[in-house]
């Protein structure tokens, strides 16, 4: 049995490479990810830039590198110079016992005030140690907008597994081969794990490619693996079922387009509805698994919480197979 | 090897069989043919056989396993060319062989010698999306056999094809037939039919009419034929009678004392004439 999924899987690949839409589809993730990048600060930025002076006291210099990257200068004609560059860099000088922030004027209010509260924290000696409310809320190194993209995308990206899924199943039908493969020793599970597995090792590997170039490095791996995986599994049945019953790709994909509802759906409620709102999604499994991912993302889900969301996303997605069960043993025949 | 008892089967699930009541039986070793014009239900029980629709009503045992709950295994050991074709568009012939080969427990012939032998040496390389529908079937064909089946189905295996390569494919069914092979074949061509069924089942809308050997329905019917040709009304027309119907025997007597007869000899019957006279019907 699985010799046989291998094969399949390996024949799918291979024709996929060779494929304009379905190329298309597996560096679909990357684009995001590049979009990501370029439309929201990445996460190192986010600490912001800062210039200093190099006979500044090496101890401010120290306590500024902790929360920001920091270039020395030698005068304030150089630092200066550097400020006026295009990027969002502020310049902190010394002005008698005190310091002076120094800016272009096009930066972003928030990096201002970002470095101002720095600065200010500074000099009040305020230590990560005496963690405060405050400083937590500021330690907050992940924009949440990037976050919120990352997430949505990973949904996404399991969305697109399963039409990847779905065009290789309709492959076979046009060319009415599934009946060739019927009469193999092949059975119909196998065939149909077969052609899910191409799905399941691009939304693993997308996600995980997408994690990496927006720069989500430090979160648990295996804990996004079992979201991703358990999510992806609505996608593969989804995706085999549109394959079966549709014959043609302009269709299948319209099909598929119906289920960026309930992902939007699930992702603004938690994004904007308030808590008596909540309830209504409990029935989107993208709901959980957005929920799931956030944990994952901000790095603060245990096991035991993912395990419970993965358990409802899992009998969410078994009660939808309970319906669909049959379009897909009809497909098969 | 293949053993069916009143198989019936309705697409529509209803009283309105497409197969009716079909029983016969396939030897071991021999070449079995289903003969019957397009629509008769050829395909339909070919596809029972092999599992590809689901049984209905009735018996059917293949190859030692019941259809009804038939194990995967099964097809190790039997080979099916369908009437469509049914390739990769998107692989070469050889890839398409070669992932084919993959899915069966048993030994399996070589990708490249089987192309050769069904004549698309040199185009092993070209993506089948690309051939020809002769060529597509061909495929389809070489790969039934890539398994070294012992029981081999053939759907339709020469319809669409040039005469010299349904010649060619005539004669591979020949070998395997002698190396041993069982062969469930289906034609709406009688010279195919002739030439290579031990016996055959004449099959229309859905009922088998017969089943008998070319040979013997030949000696049967075939001295039992006169060919008359006569004047009626200035016209000069020509009628094939069968002296052992009693319908054909009347009508005979009526020609011969009613109308001038120009000429009149027995013939040896060929088996489109005799399903013709069998069945009522004509094999188009
Ligand atoms: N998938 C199908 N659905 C409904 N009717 C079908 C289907 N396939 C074949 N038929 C009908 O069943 C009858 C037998 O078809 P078939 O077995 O293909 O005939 P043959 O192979 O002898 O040409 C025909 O009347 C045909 O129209
Ligand atoms: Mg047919």
């Amino acid at each position: 049995m699985l010799k046989r999924i291998w094969i399949i899987f390996l024949r799918d690949l291979k024709v996929n490479l060779k494929d304009f839409l379905s190329l298309y589809i597996i560096i679909v993730p990357i684009i995001i990810a590049i979009l990501i990048n370029i439309f929201t600060p990445s996460i190192n930025d986010t600490t912001i830039n800062l210039a200093l002076l190099k006979c500044e006291n090496q101890e401010m210099i120290d306590y500024l590198e902790q929360f920001a990257h920091i270039e020395l200068f030698d005068t304030v004609e150089e630092v200066k110079k550097r400020v006026e560059k295009r990027d969002n860099i502020i310049g902190i000088l010394p002005e008698a016992k005190k310091h002076y922030i120094m800016t272009q004027g096009n930066e972003p209010e928030v990096i201002v005030e970002y470095a101002k509260l720095l600065k200010t924290f500074y000099e009040l000696d305020i230590k990560m140690d005496d963690t405060n409310a405050e400083i937590i809320e500021f330690g907050r190194k992940v924009p949440p907008l990037k976050k919120t993209l990352v997430n949505l995308s990973i949904l996404f990206i399991s969305i697109l597994g399963g039409m990847l899924i779905t065009l290789n199943i309709i492959e076979e039908k046009m060319d009415n081969t599934i009946s060739a493969i019927n009469l193999t020793p092949t059975t119909r599970l196998t065939f149909l794990i077969g052609k899910s597995i191409l799905g399941i090792f691009f939304s693993v590997f997308g996600s995980i490619a997408l994690i990496f170039i927006t720069g989500f490095r430090e979160i648990n791996i295996l804990k996004l693996l079992l979201v991703i995986l358990i999510s992806s599994i609505l996608s593969i049945l989804l995706g085999i079922v549109q394959g079966l019953t549709n014959d043609d790709v302009m269709n299948a994909a319209g099909s598929v387009k119906l289920l960026f509802l309930p992902l939007i759906g699930g992702v603004l409620a938690i994004e904007m509805l308030g808590d008596k709102w909540q309830k209504f999604f409990y029935w989107d499994p993208f709901y959980w698994a957005y929920k799931g991912n956030d944990l994952v993302l901000s790095g603060t889900g245990t096991w035991s919480e993912l395990l419970i969301y993965a358990g409802i996303i899992f009998i969410l997605s078994v009660i939808v197979y309970v319906f669909i069960a049959k379009s897909i043993r009809k497909g098969l025949e | 090897m293949i053993s069916v008892k009143n198989l019936y089967h309705s697409y529509n699930n209803d009283k309105n069989y497409q197969v009716k009541n079909v029983s016969f039986e396939v030897n071991e070793g021999e070449i079995f043919g289903f003969l019957g014009p397009s629509g008769a239900g050829k395909s339909t029980t070919q596809n029972i056989l092999t599992g590809l629709l689901r049984i209905q009503k009735g018996e059917a045992i293949v190859a030692g396993y019941n259809v009804r709950d038939m194990s995967k295994e099964m097809f190790n050991k039997i080979g099916m060319s369908f009437e469509q074709s049914n390739v990769y568009s998107k692989l070469t012939a050889k890839e398409n062989l070669d992932f084919y080969r993959k899915l069966f427990d048993v030994p399996t012939r070589d990708s490249i010698e089987l192309l050769k032998l069904v004549g698309l040496e040199g185009k092993e390389n070209i993506k089948a999306g690309n051939f020809s529908k002769g060529m597509k079937h061909r495929l389809t064909f070489a790969r039934s056999m890539i398994n070294n089946p012992k029981l081999w189905f053939l759907d339709e295996p020469t319809t669409g094809l040039d005469p010299s390569i349904a010649a060619n494919i005539k004669s591979i069914i020949k070998e395997k037939n002698r190396e041993g092979v069982t062969v469930f074949l289906t034609t709406h061509n009688m010279f195919i039919a002739d030439e290579l069924c031990d016996r055959v089942a004449f099959i229309v809308d859905g009922e088998i009419k017969l089943i008998d050997s070319p040979k013997n329905l030949k000696l049967q019917y075939g001295d039992k034929l006169v060919e008359v040709e006569y004047v009626k009304e200035g016209e000069i027309i020509t009628e094939k009678l069968s002296t052992v119907l009693e319908k054909d025997k009347k009508s005979l007597q009526n020609i011969i004392s009613r109308y001038e007869i120009r000429t009149m000899h027995t013939k040896e019957a060929t088996l489109e004439e005799i399903f013709i006279k069998v069945t009522g019907r004509g094999l188009i």
